[in-house]
């Protein structure tokens, strides 16, 4: 057995699935979107759903709404999360068992941190009882329509309180392995905390910041959980709107979901593709010390 | 002064949500403009005890996927994690890349794909159909730890088990997969959260014939009783804490019963 061969049978049962159903799903939804192996034939031509998308100012809008709300709610989520995974490793060592606490929102289902969202921010929610309780508000329709004003302000609260969390354990990973020297080194030499945060620690969490980035913008760019139960109609996420064109209307209709999903596939990809490359090129003409 | 802000931070970002959802689901009567609820009551978990039958069922399945999920992606993994641990060969990051694609890409673009596919093959409504897809979409993380966890363990026990006439099975069976199970319990903890927290990938695979917690959840979030959905909220926390705490103090028994901490 040739040396290709058996390494091509050890790497098998993860190469195998990949490409039948990862692979296989993507292209099945390619398929669909050109009119193969719906479930009703498809009688116009094959880049009809396409085109029909194309020129759809909503789908525009809609794409438009998705990576503003998704590039928001990550950025917002990577900031606090490196900020406060930086403080939770300063604490001292018996008060850092306290601060546990933010694995709660890991363990919660994105449905559940949708549904704090509206417990707290809803116009009859907490921090409305809360500002009639201090007099800011004389009832509940004074209090902002935060949920339902068109910006998807709910998606991106929602969304940052989820990935917070998992933004600051991929900064713990890191800061776990930071050598406390350097900070010691750098505030013996007169450097600020601001310094020191911006000058030292900043550029080690950078990778970590990074890949939580990605993750974090893709996930609420595609997802659907948040969005179903926070989401306001018009412009809508895009996983709302396939999600409608899936389930809601006539099976005529499939190729365009599927043309919706391929696209977003591509700008996936093609988001990955370009950030891990801009990020290289950034890195490479940082001094490394 | 500092850690007392660090603190209070983490409490009312993290703790506060948990605190009101614990008054929520005591209070089923607590309104605006009320910042405290004026009466308690036990009506949720009395509906709750009422509906047991209903919620064990959706919890054991969504605990039974969860966990053949994790065991999944464990037998996907773990021989070519230890090949990618150790073997350099061309393309290898090139295919790391794509292997990780899964978890980045929304997992709507393929699984609507597959959905077609799995109808065919009478995968959908089933469980084993929910398990395939759900394991597709995690089990990245579990390729990751275990491959870190190979690139920690190194070469030697390996040699030295082969040495001793072990076949290659048998060492990784007996020898490396007990010495994976942090790497193991790493993965699979963030692929059962993924798994036992998902709620459209269950709903479009499953369709109505595979119960799921989520499932049973969302229709409660949307409703005017928000006390039930606290309430299953509240279960949803600690069913993991407790299984995780289980889980954890049965590892340092079994460590410090082969005398290896």
């Amino acid at each position: 057995m040739s040396w290709t061969t058996s390494l091509f049978l050890r790497l098998s049962p993860l190469i195998l699935p990949y490409l039948v159903l990862f692979c296989g799903g993507v292209l099945l939804t390619v398929c669909q979107s050109v009119g193969v192996l719906t479930p009703l034939p498809h009688a116009g031509g094959a880049l009809d759903a396409y085109a029909g998308i194309l020129v759809d100012r909503s789908f525009f809008a809609s794409f438009a709404f998705s990576l503003g709300v998704a590039a928001v709610s990550a950025l917002f989520a990577v900031t606090a999360g490196t900020i406060l995974a930086y403080r939770v490793w300063q604490l001292p060592g018996k008060l850092s068992t306290a601060a546990l606490v933010y694995k709660i929102p890991l363990i919660l289902p994105h449905i559940a941190v949708a549904f704090v969202i509206l417990v707290f921010w809803g116009q009859s929610g907490i921090l409305a009882s809360a500002a009639h309780s201090v007099g800011l508000i004389q009832s509940m329709n004074e209090f902002p329509n935060f949920l339902y004003s068109g910006w998807g302000i709910g998606m991106v609260l929602a969304y940052t309180l989820k990935g917070t969390p998992f933004a600051m354990i991929l900064a713990m990973a890191l800061l776990t392995r930071f050598d406390t020297r350097q900070i010691q080194t750098a505030s013996m030499l007169g450097a600020s905390g601001l310094r020191i945060f911006y000058s030292i620690v900043l550029p080690r969490l950078a990778p970590a910041m990074h890949t939580g980035f990605i993750i974090l913008f893709l996930y609420n760019f595609g997802a659907f959980d948040i969005p179903f139960i926070l989401s306001e109609s018009r412009p809508g996420m895009l996983s709302i709107h396939v999600y409608n064109l899936y389930f809601k209307h006539d099976l005529a209709r499939r190729p365009e979901a599927m043309a919706i999903l391929t696209i977003m596939f591509g700008f996936a990809v093609l988001f990955i593709i370009v950030y891990s490359r801009v990020v290289r090129r950034l890195e490479s003409g940082v001094r490394k010390l | 002064m500092k850690p007392i802000i660090t603190l209070l931070v983490l409490v009312i970002l993290f703790v506060l949500p948990v605190i009101v959802l614990l008054l929520t689901g005591l209070a089923p009567g607590w309104r605006f403009p009320d910042v405290w609820p004026d009466t308690f009551s036990l009506a949720g978990i009395a509906y709750l005890i009422r509906n047991h039958e209903q919620i064990l069922t959706s919890l054991g399945s969504s605990f039974v996927f969860s966990l053949l999920t994790v065991l999944t992606t464990l037998c996907m993994c773990l021989f070519p994690a230890a090949a990618f641990a150790r073997i350099e060969f061309k393309g290898k990051s090139m295919l790391e890349g794509l292997l990780l694609t899964p978890a980045l890409v929304p997992p709507m673009t393929f699984a609507m794909g597959l959905h077609f596919l799995f109808i065919k093959f009478s995968l959908a409504e089933s469980m084993a159909g929910v398990i395939i897809v759900l394991a597709m979409f995690s089990y990245p993380y579990m390729f990751r730890a275990l491959v870190a966890g190979f690139q920690t363990m190194g070469e030697d026990y390996r040699i030295c088990a082969r040495n001793l006439g072990a076949g290659s099975l048998a060492i990784m069976l007996r020898v490396e997969l007990p010495l994976l199970i942090p790497a193991v319990i790493a993965g699979g903890s963030v692929v059962f959260l993924v798994a036992f927290s998902e709620y459209f990938l269950v709903f479009l695979i499953g369709g109505g014939s595979v119960a799921s917690f989520t499932g049973t959840l969302f229709p409660l979030l949307s409703s005017s009783n928000r006390s039930l959905a606290a309430i299953l909220t509240l279960i949803f926390l600690f069913l993991p804490i407790v299984l995780f705490l289980i889980m954890d103090t049965a590892l340092v028994r079994l460590y410090r019963k082969k005398g290896m901490s």
